[in-house]
């Protein structure tokens, strides 16, 4: 962001004058070995595989021999098929949870940790802790948690009176919001910081303003705050679709996409039918979906946010 | 002079990566056929999981490299969970490693299938008596030959029933019988306050969250088929004894176990479980758990509970095998490890460390109950000669994604979201309307 809107030189760029054109070519080759490495890593560890996903998901492919060129079929056993229904509506329930929550949860720390208190960097510094924490320990610590019996949330919501406590990751209805909610714990350190971020772009004047015009705390907090932030929450809010679209590692060490298939998410179901069950093809045809999927909803979100902006 | 010098080095760096990425492709090692020579010094490569915690590869490897001093075994070791996918990658790729260690059936059928393997038929043709050989037929030849086969049987606890005054299970012991044992010493130790090292409670069995637990041994006493092509109805008496279990507090919820991720090593080596139905490879970790000092349970293993009692006892199990690989660095050398590990002297080296090896003789089965810390009695070796070990799970084009419903609805029972019958309907018809 900053780069693209940095200021520009006071006198305008002198044109080239391509007296000497070995130099100009000496500086673009220069460039290009410059980014060559990390150009080389990219194309070849993400940009073939995935132009590569997109040729498979038309194709039947084992891992061993040529692919076979299967036309729509692929696509045709996705419509068909229960498990990427599924998988496609638990994805939708995790986002829909998950996006939200993150944002509110994210943006409240954010606004509490904006202000002068005692230990705030200790404050910060443990809002943002889940967030390089291990994802396996994460999974490890909450599935204790979240004991039906022996955990401590069950035991907490006993002794408040709630005789019959949900099952946690064990039971089938209860095991998405289970996650969702670690998900928003691990997840809302990260965005905080962004919030933190974008808060402190605002400028002071502009609350000074607004209280002498008598506005009080959350008529400044939803007529300062919250337009001002919205470059922030714009961004916040891309980044963490995507991520909850694509949500894998949580889920796979938490239940595993169970029980059942309660918590069966489609980038699982893509390793499912790839990498264990090795059908490449179909596998690639699920990823399309996916890729699809977030590309439509992203530019939905740039459209009104577009819209917004006029 | 400084830029031109940093211009060369960002430059051939940059060569350097695209050349690296290049030449990887090339792995078509042509296999030359050679004849073994006795003396040359040969490298040999063998995949393997796990090989600090899995002690059978390095018997083996010792026993071979004491055999034939000019062959170095080089290990590949490969992470226990990784196993299947890492191998598919590697054969994907080329590899050139000679033996590849067939962890599963399921893993052998489709490496062999997609023409990965070298056909070893006269090399299993070499070795009689080999168990668990019919899970390798593809139609009529052999791409792998088992060096051990594992099979179910009930281990339990003497400490436990000897404080509670329960006699040891029998040979012949029904479900019906199984689950009202596992009732009255999970009561009965309550009342006694027999408590276990570690945790609060001593049940009578441990029912581990594996759904063969379960499935597999109903498909292999009552004939059932696991692929689902009658129907799942055979299940339901196996699944109303594993329920009838947890219901009555005598085994860890599944929803506890499962969560968890408790290890049913840690449930029966610290007296929290009187007895475990488990697979016999448990038998070598025991001895092994034993010779360190890391457990004092005095234990014995008991044939698996059947429906009806019998002499006969019918068990499930699977069997592990030595492949040699198509594109193998030393074929002549690989074929002879893989003779060697199924063979008499493979088979002394496993059982010395309490693995069963795949080779059955009386000499064999004698040394293994020789083993210090093995149980003699005779039920422990009645347990050990089961009438009948069924194929854990048939192998066939549909078994990866039969086996991920069943584990799906498996779960929906144990953790009791959804009714037995009502379950057992789904699978049946899930499998009819997902799998093809």
């Amino acid at each position: 962001m900053a780069t693209t809107t940095a200021a520009r030189p006071a006198p305008a760029p002198r044109r080239p004058t391509y007296v000497n054109r070995r130099q100009v070519r000496r500086n673009t080759l220069l460039g290009w070995t410059f980014i060559l490495p990390n150009f080389a890593g990219f194309a070849l560890l993400t940009l073939v595989p995935v132009v590569a996903t997109f040729g498979l998901a038309f194709t039947r492919w084992n891992a061993f021999g040529t692919p076979e060129f299967t036309g729509l079929t692929n696509l045709q056993r996705l419509v068909g098929d229960e498990n990427f229904r599924v998988a496609l509506g638990n994805t939708v329930y995790y986002t829909v949870g998950h996006v939200p929550l993150t944002m509110a949860a994210s943006l409240g720390l954010a606004l509490a940790l904006n202000r002068k208190i005692r230990g705030l960097a200790f404050f910060r510094t443990a809002a943002f802790f889940p967030y390089i924490t291990s994802i396996v320990a994460v999974a490890v610590v909450w599935n204790m948690l979240y004991n039906p019996t022996r955990g401590p949330i069950n035991q907490l919501l006993t002794t408040i009176g709630i005789s019959d406590p949900p099952g946690w990751t064990s039971d089938p209805t209860w095991a998405m919001p289970a996650v969702i909610l670690t998900g928003v714990w691990k997840d809302m350190g990260y965005y905080m910081i962004l919030f933190l971020a974008g808060l402190q772009t605002i400028p002071p004047e502009l609350y000074e303003a607004a209280k002498t015009d008598g506005a009080n705390a959350w008529q400044r907090f939803r007529n300062v705050t919250l337009p001002c932030l919205r470059p922030t929450t714009f961004f916040v809010l891309i980044m963490l679709t995507i991520g909850s679209f694509k949500v894998f590692d949580l889920i796979v060490v938490m239940t595993n996409g169970g029980p059942g298939r309660s918590t069966l998410v489609l980038s699982q179901l893509i390793y499912r039918e790839g990498i264990v069950n090795g059908q490449f093809g179909y596998s690639s045809a699920v990823a399309l979906a996916l890729f699809v999927l977030v590309l439509v909803i992203t530019l939905l979100q740039y459209a009104r946010n577009q819209r917004l902006e006029k | 002079m400084k830029r031109r010098i940093l211009q060369g080095l960002a430059a051939a760096t940059a060569g350097a990566l695209l050349l690296g990425a290049c030449s990887s492709g090339g792995g078509d090692a042509a296999a030359a056929a050679e004849t073994l020579d006795p003396d040359a010094p040969v490298t040999l490569t063998v995949s393997v999981w796990n090989l600090e915690g899995t002690p059978e590869f390095r018997a083996l490897f010792d026993a071979y490299e004491a055999a034939h001093p000019n062959v170095t075994i080089e290990p590949v070791d490969i992470l226990a969970d990784d196993y299947p996918t890492k191998l598919t990658a590697m054969m994907a790729g080329g590899d050139t490693t000679d033996v590849l260690t067939m962890k599963s059936v399921m893993d052998y059928s489709k490496f062999a299938t997609a023409g990965q393997l070298a056909d070893v038929t006269d090399v299993v043709e070499g070795v009689p008596d080999l168990a668990g050989l019919d899970a390798y037929d593809q139609d009529g030849a052999y791409y792998a030959v088992p060096y051990r086969q594992d099979f179910w049987v009930t281990f339990y606890n003497k400490g436990i029933f000897d404080a509670v005054g329960e006699e040891y299970p029998s040979s012949d012991l029904t479900w019906d019988e199984y689950v009202d044992l596992a009732e009255t010493i999970t009561e009965k130790a309550a009342a006694a306050g027999v408590t276990p090292a570690e945790g609060s409670t001593t049940y009578g069995t441990h029912t581990h969250t594996w759904r063969s637990v379960v499935d597999a041994i109903a498909a292999a006493q009552t004939g059932g088929d696991q692929l689902g092509s009658e129907g799942y109805g055979f299940l339901e008496p196996y699944y109303e004894h594993a329920l009838q279990l947890q219901d009555a507090g005598a085994t860890l919820d599944y929803s506890t176990a499962s969560t968890q991720k408790i290890s049913y090593r840690t449930m029966f080596t610290t007296g929290q479980a009187a007895m475990l139905p488990m697979g016999t490879w448990f038998i070598s970790a025991l001895l092994q758990a034993e010779a360190a000092g890391e457990t004092d349970v005095e234990w014995g293993i008991a044939p698996m509970p059947q429906e009806k009692a019998t002499d006969e006892a019918v068990t499930f199990g699977a069997p592990t095998a030595f492949a040699v690989n198509k594109n193998a660095e030393n074929v002549a050398a690989a074929r002879d490890f893989a003779a060697f590990a199924a063979g008499e002297e493979g088979a002394r080296a496993v059982a010395a460390i309490g693995v069963v090896p795949a080779l059955q003789s009386d000499a064999i089965t004698e040394a293994y109950f020789a083993l210090e810390g093995m149980p003699t009695d005779e039920v422990s070796q009645a347990a050990f000669q089961p009438g009948e070990i069924v194929l854990e799970m048939p192998v066939g084009p549909t078994t990866a994604q039969v086996e991920q419903i069943l584990t799906e609805e498996h779960q929906n029972i144990m953790t009791g979201a959804v009714p037995l019958d009502e379950a057992l309907a789904t699978m049946a018809e899930r499998v009819e309307n997902e799998v093809g």
